[in-house]
Order: structure tokens, then sequence, then C-alpha cells
């Protein structure tokens, strides 16, 4: 009785204290606009931002582990995409641009699903994870001049201004990230950054156009090593004129859109006989086809993180043997112990799914150097109709022939019945040889388009399915920790044919004679009648 | 233009032009655009109908005596009228022309990919097998609507998709994950109207269990990269990943009574 009036007493006094909280509520001032859409905000981030940014907005979401580079940290108010000076916070612009577009390169897509009432209200709320904003003056946008245009010239000067500012050191020589510095990158957390491979510009953070480097160097990108370029300027080593012209030479490195995906390699007949390595100049004639890469994601232990993004693959054929030449680019010319500790700092910040970390000696130093590897699959037995093995290296029912390089034992040959179980082929007919410069490798590889011990045959003008899959050996990439690609075709030109000519010529003389005789007879006719 | 459109020969002429837009464009790339999945008509087929669509307007025209001669008339002006001279020359270099380019297009080496045909929603099991668990498929319902909290099973869904289907399928469950482009064919739209909605959870829960590998054999190849996730989910993780894809898209599964009525496409 005692308990329950007690009980009872109690949940009195809550519904009490309940009802002055509501009367004390609805008494309270209407809340401020700027805290109304802070509360909007936090719907739309909590729906679609959280799961990586984590709720409290420090870029520790759930699934923030397996990404590198890590999702952004609002608290920190470091925001790499900016058109404010070094070291300030970015405009509401700048917020917005970034989740309009997206950061290509990285796992942040653009939404183009969130109103602009939407972006506007999330803004504010990213904004109040950081107690930077709001004090002081609104950040203003810094004065990028007007550029005094592009062209061979500028370009030229472009290149020169590259060294006088030292980019190369991260940057590298040809601009694909594998400058000398750039084993030892990391950001503001200390986790391992790539310096931006600038051939590959649809993978620049910032975007690809000339306006949009030319930003990214005055602004610099905050929370990396990228520095502004600033400094530089106003201490004269470099003019206002020499920026824009490095950002004419950046952007004449390589495409600015991701090259369209075609299906078929097409492997042309080489009419001066098949080159003797990947170096010779007849390649730079030969059609070259680009594969993006995924990371291997389908099977544990995966990689969210792959090193490797696409490959170009090029094949000239002379009717018995076929040459292919697959480049990629790869920063790191693996094992090398120059990127021992990039190799241990992926292995500690990244989650492996599951895969054994690579371990370290007493001094520090990783026990294991994994070589880079790239290798081709091809059905193992002619295709009957569309049906080919499964992608991922074949299974029990159906293997995959396999041409297989690593930078340790070179080329070889295998059968693959999946993606741990690979037999390799002792006679291997297949031969080449891999180059690495400058943060690429060249692979040539070459072999009879016929072979009598193996099912493999390259009959010409027929599609033979291939795929293709890749490591990184500096970035701890072994075994199932691969980038892949799903089935594509390759075909040999077969050779010339006089019907091709032939045909189309027949058809017009019939139908011009037919036509001629039409009309006459008509003509005819009328003449008579 | 009256006098055109009345004209039996303009009238043909307008209908082969319209058609050929309709099997050319409007199937292939206007029906995507307003929301009806479809895909472009290969060539030899736009040709077939091609023809059947002439041989209808002879057909049509000549059943009428009036009719048919004035079908003929502009053909056979065109042929013998002396102040037509001009638009005879250019028709006979201009016919001729077409014809041998149709007939090259015929004849020139292909370089492209073999056509496959793909039922992107396969006719699902009546059981799988669940890690050596069998699951009747048939009736199955998503267990975790009767069960715990709907707002827990949500965030687990959305956990369990961020971390595992968003490098493929996209934050915005549009299938255009950081690696779709990398995967032929591409991974799966849930904002689709042609999918989720199309769709029991069982169906759905089938196809996530089993991936690429376990599709039905008919109708290879499949190529997908799915996994097969039986391998990597405990099947309430599943479960909950499906509350969330039906609860962020804003669709509702297909119910097994509709199932009865229709069955899949």
């Amino acid at each position: 009785m005692r308990v329950l009036r007690r009980g009872t007493l109690g949940t009195l006094g809550t519904l009490a204290l309940g009802g002055f909280a509501i009367l004390a509520l609805s008494a309270a001032p209407p809340l401020s606009a700027q805290e109304d859409a802070a509360a909007a905000g936090k719907v739309v981030y909590d729906r679609w931002c959280a799961e990586c940014h984590g709720e409290t907005g420090q870029g520790d979401g759930s699934a923030a582990a397996s990404m590198l580079p890590r999702p952004r940290d609002f608290t920190q108010a470091l925001y790499q995409i900016r058109t404010t000076g070094s070291g300030q916070l970015p405009t509401d612009a700048d917020i917005r641009f970034a989740i309009e577009n997206g950061l290509p390169g990285t796992t942040m897509p653009g939404w183009p699903n969130l109103t602009d009432g939407e972006i506007d209200d999330l803004i504010v709320y990213l904004k109040s994870f950081s107690r930077f904003f709001g004090q002081g003056p609104a950040p203003e946008p810094l004065d990028f001049g007007s550029d005094p245009g592009g062209g061979p010239a500028a370009i030229e000067a472009g290149a020169a201004a590259y060294l006088t500012m030292l980019c190369e050191e991260c940057h590298g020589l040809s601009g694909r990230g594998d400058g000398t510095s750039a084993p030892t990158l990391e950001d503001w957390r200390g986790l391992p950054i790539r310096a931006a491979d600038l051939t590959e510009a649809w993978v620049l953070n910032g975007g690809s156009s000339v306006e949009d480097m030319h930003t990214r160097m005055l602004t610099g990108l905050d929370g990396t090593p990228m520095p502004s370029a600033i400094d530089a300027m106003n201490s004269g080593v470099v003019s206002p004129d020499e920026v824009w012209q490095l950002a004419h030479y950046l952007a004449s490195l390589g495409p600015r859109e991701m090259p369209p995906l075609r299906e078929v390699i097409r492997v042309g007949r080489a009419e001066a006989g098949l080159p003797a390595d990947g170096e010779e100049e007849a390649w730079a004639g030969v059609e070259a086809f680009y594969f993006p890469m995924s990371g291997q994601v389908v099977q544990l232990p995966r990689n969210f993180a792959p090193a490797v993004d696409g490959l170009w693959v090029q094949g000239l054929h002379d009717g018995s043997d076929i040459a292919l030449r697959v480049q990629w680019n790869d920063p790191s010319n693996s094992p090398d112990p120059n990127w021992d500790e990039w190799q241990n700092k992926i292995t500690a910040a990244l989650d492996l799914d599951g895969a054994e970390p690579i371990a370290l000696d007493s001094a520090g130093a990783p026990t294991a150097r994994p070589p880079d590897a790239v290798l081709l699959q091809f059905p193992f037995e002619p295709p009957e109709g569309t049906d080919r093995p499964y992608f991922l290296m074949g299974d029990a029912r159906e293997p995959v022939y396999l041409w297989t390089w690593d930078s340790e034992t070179g080329v070889g040959a295998g059968r693959g019945r999946g993606l741990d179980s690979v037999e390799p082929l002792g006679e291997d007919p297949v031969t080449g040889e891999a180059t690495w410069e400058e943060g690429r490798w060249t692979l040539y590889l070459r072999r009879s388009i016929e072979v009598e011990s193996d099912g493999l045959d390259f009959a010409e003008g027929a599609p033979m399915p291939i795929a293709f899959q890749a490591w990184d050996g500096s970035s701890a990439e072994v075994g199932k920790r691969s980038s892949v690609s799903t089935w594509y075709y390759i075909l040999l030109e077969p050779p010339a044919s006089s019907t091709v000519v032939v045909t189309p010529l027949l058809a017009m003389l019939l139908t011009g004679a037919f036509g001629l005789v039409l009309v006459r007879r008509a003509q005819d006719r009328r003449r008579d009648g | 233009m009256k006098r055109y459109l009345s004209h039996p020969f303009w009238q043909g002429a307008i209908v082969i032009v319209v058609s050929y837009v309709a099997f050319e464009w409007v199937i292939g790339y206007v029906l995507p655009v307003i929301g009806v999945a479809s895909a472009p008509v290969p060539s030899s087929v736009i040709l077939q109908y091609m023809l059947t669509v002439l041989v209808g307007i002879v057909l049509y025209m000549s059943a009428d005596e009036a009719r048919w001669k004035s079908f003929k008339k502009p053909i056979h002006e065109t042929m013998v009228a002396r102040d037509r001279k001009t638009l005879r020359g250019i028709l006979m270099v201009a016919l001729p022309v077409l014809i041998g380019w149709l007939a090259y297009q015929n004849v020139r080496p292909s370089y492209a990919a073999p056509a496959t045909l793909r039922s992107v929603h396969p006719a699902p099991p009546n059981q799988l097998t669940f890690r050596g668990e069998t699951i009747e498929l048939t009736g199955l319902e998503n267990p975790l609507h009767e069960e715990g909290s709907i707002e827990e099973h949500l965030a687990v869904g959305k956990r369990i998709y961020v971390r595992n289907c968003v490098p493929c399928h996209g934050d915005l469950l549009d299938g255009q994950g950081h690696y779709a482009p990398a995967f032929n064919p591409v991974p799966a739209d849930f904002t689709s109207s042609g999918n989720l909605p199309q769709l029991t959870e069982s169906y759905v829960f089938w196809r996530i269990v089993k991936g690429g590998p376990g599709l039905p054999r008919e109708g290879t190849p499949w190529d997908s990269a799915m996994p097969a996730w039986e391998t990597i989910l405990e099947q309430d993780e599943i479960w909950a990943t499906i509350l969330y894809l039906y609860d962020q898209t804003g669709f509702t599964p297909r119910t097994w009574e509709e199932e009865g009525e229709g069955g899949h496409e």
C-alpha cells in the first residue's frame, strides 16, 4: 500500500512537472529562423549524411573506417573545396558546391535529390557542428583575377611554373602523384593521403576545369598537404599569370572526363609487324581502351579503397601472334622500401574486412612487401553463345584462363577456379615484361593466337570475353583485396575482305539500273499513250 | 499543308517517318525519360518493323482504286514529267547511294559486343537455402514487421546499406555508386518504379541472399557482380536492409495477393 502510494505520488509529481514543462515551452518565444533551419537541416543530415559523417559530425559514421579519404569532420571546419583563403572558413556557396557536385575521386557523391531549400537548411546545420562559424565577419571569396588565356605557349610556361612551384615533389614529373614526397603525405588526422593524379582530372576532388584547378591552387586544400600558391605569388616566386598558365598546363595533362566505356577492345592488324616491347613508338598510333576498375567488394575480405582505378588496353595482331599493352597509373614501383611507411599507415587506417594485416618487425618495418600485379582472364573453353564464366576468376564449374603478371615473378599463365584457387600452367605460352616509369606501369604481353595445348583460341573476327584485376603492393593489396572489372570483349580484326567493297557497289548498280529501266518504261508508255 | 495531309502519297510518307521516329527514338530513348522501362530497338528489328509498315501502307492504298491512283500519281509524275527533271536526277543518284550505304552497314566488319538479352526480374525459385537452412519463399513475409521496433530495424538496415551497398548502388539508392561505372550490367536503381514496387519483399530477399551467382542458369549471361550476401550478412540484417530500401525510397512492396493476380514481369 505504501509502495503503491509512493508510486502514485511519484506519477502525479511527474505529471505535474511535465505539465509545467509544457507550459514553460509554450510560453517560450518561437524558435529563431536560424534554429528552425538547423532543425530542418538535421532531418536531412540524419537521413542522408549521418551514416558516413557521424551523428555528431565528426566524420566517424559507421561506414567511415572503410573509406580513404575519410568523410569530412565538420567539427573541425576544415573544408578542402573553398573559394576563400588558406585557413579560412568556406562560404555558404562553397559548402553548397560540394553538396551539389560531390567530391569526385572520393565516396562523396553529388546530391541532386535534395532541394535548394533542403541544402540551405543542411548548410546551417553543418555549420552548427563547429564553433568557428558565426564568429567574426562572413568569409569572402578570394580575388582570382582573370585568365590570360591558354594555348601552347601558356601550357609551356605552365610546365615551367610546375617545377618552379615544386609541384613535382608530390605530384611527380608527369603529374601521376608519384613525387618523392608522395609516400610520406598525411592529412590533418595523420591518415595517408595520395598526391592527386593530375592525369586523371575526372577524379580531382574540386573539379577538372582550368578555373577549378586555378581556384584549388590559390586556396590550397585545407586539411591536406596541398598548400596555397598565394605565398609564392606574394613573394614573387610566380606571377598571377603564371599560376593561370600552370592551371592550363594541368588541364592539358589528360582528359577532363572519364573516357567513355567501350565494350570491345579492337585489335588491329599490324601491317609492319608486331612491336617487340611496350616501349615501341608504334603503340602511339594504336587505339587505347579505358576500363574503370572497382574494389573487389563481392567476397570477404573486401577492398573498399582500391589503389588502381582503371586500366588502358591496346592490342595488335599479325595473324599468328597477338600483342597487348596494358598501362595503369601506380605511384609506387612495389616492392619499394620507400613506401614501407605508406604501407603501414594504410594497413592501420583501413578496415581490412577481416584480412590479416601485414605484421611489423621489431624495427617497425613490414615483414612483407607485396608486389604490384595485374591479371587478364579469358574463358578457358571457347565461349558457347554469350555464356561466360564467373567474373571473379571463374568457379569450380567453369574455370578461366589467366595471364598473370607481378613485379616479382613476371609473366605467367594459370587456371583460375575462383579468387583463391589459381593453378599455374606449366608450359605457358604467354611472354612479356613490364616497365615502371614516373608512376605508370606498362605491361607488354605476347602469345600465339592459337595454341594446340590449351583451349584459348583467339579466332579472328569472333569476340573473346576478357576481364581484369589489379593490385598495388605498397597499398597492402594482396589476395582478394584487389581491383576488379567485369567482362568485356577483345576482337581481332579479320583480314580485309573484298565483300566490304563489292556488295555495296553491286547494290548501288542494281538499284540504279532498276530505276533507269522503270523511268524509261514509264516515259515510253506516256509517249506511246 | 492540308492539301498534303489529305493526299494519299504524303499520308504514306508521314506514316513512314512517324513510325521510324517511334521505333528508333521514342521506344528506346523517350519512354525511359518519362519513367517507362524500355531499351533501344536493335536495327534488324527496326528493319522488319519498317518493312511491315511499308507493306501495310501499300495494301491500304491499293484497296481502293481512286486512292491507289492518286497515291501513284506523284511517283509517276516524278518519273515522267519534264519539269521534274532535276528532282528525277537527284533521286536517281540518291536512292542507289542510300541502298549502297545500307548494304555497307550490313557487310562492314562489326566491333560491337554480342547482343545479350537479360530478364531483369527472373522468376524466383519456390525455396532457397540460407547457409544450409531451407526457407520457403512462397508466401514469405518480412518477419521484422511483427517483431521489435521498426525504427531500430531501419537504423540497422541503413547501417548495413551504407557499409555494404553504397559503393555500387549509391548513397541516393539510384544505382550510381562510385564503383558503378566499373560494372556491366550496371547496379540496380532502387529509385526506379520498375524495381522495388514491382517486387515482393521475399523476392528482394532471394536476390540479396543469392546475388549474381544464384541467378537461374537459363537466360545467361547474368554477369551480375552482386555478391551472394548469405556469405556476409545475417538473415535479420538482410530483412532490415529491405525495410530500409522501401522506407528510404518511399515505395511499398508488392504483396502476395497482388502477386497471385499478376506474377513477375
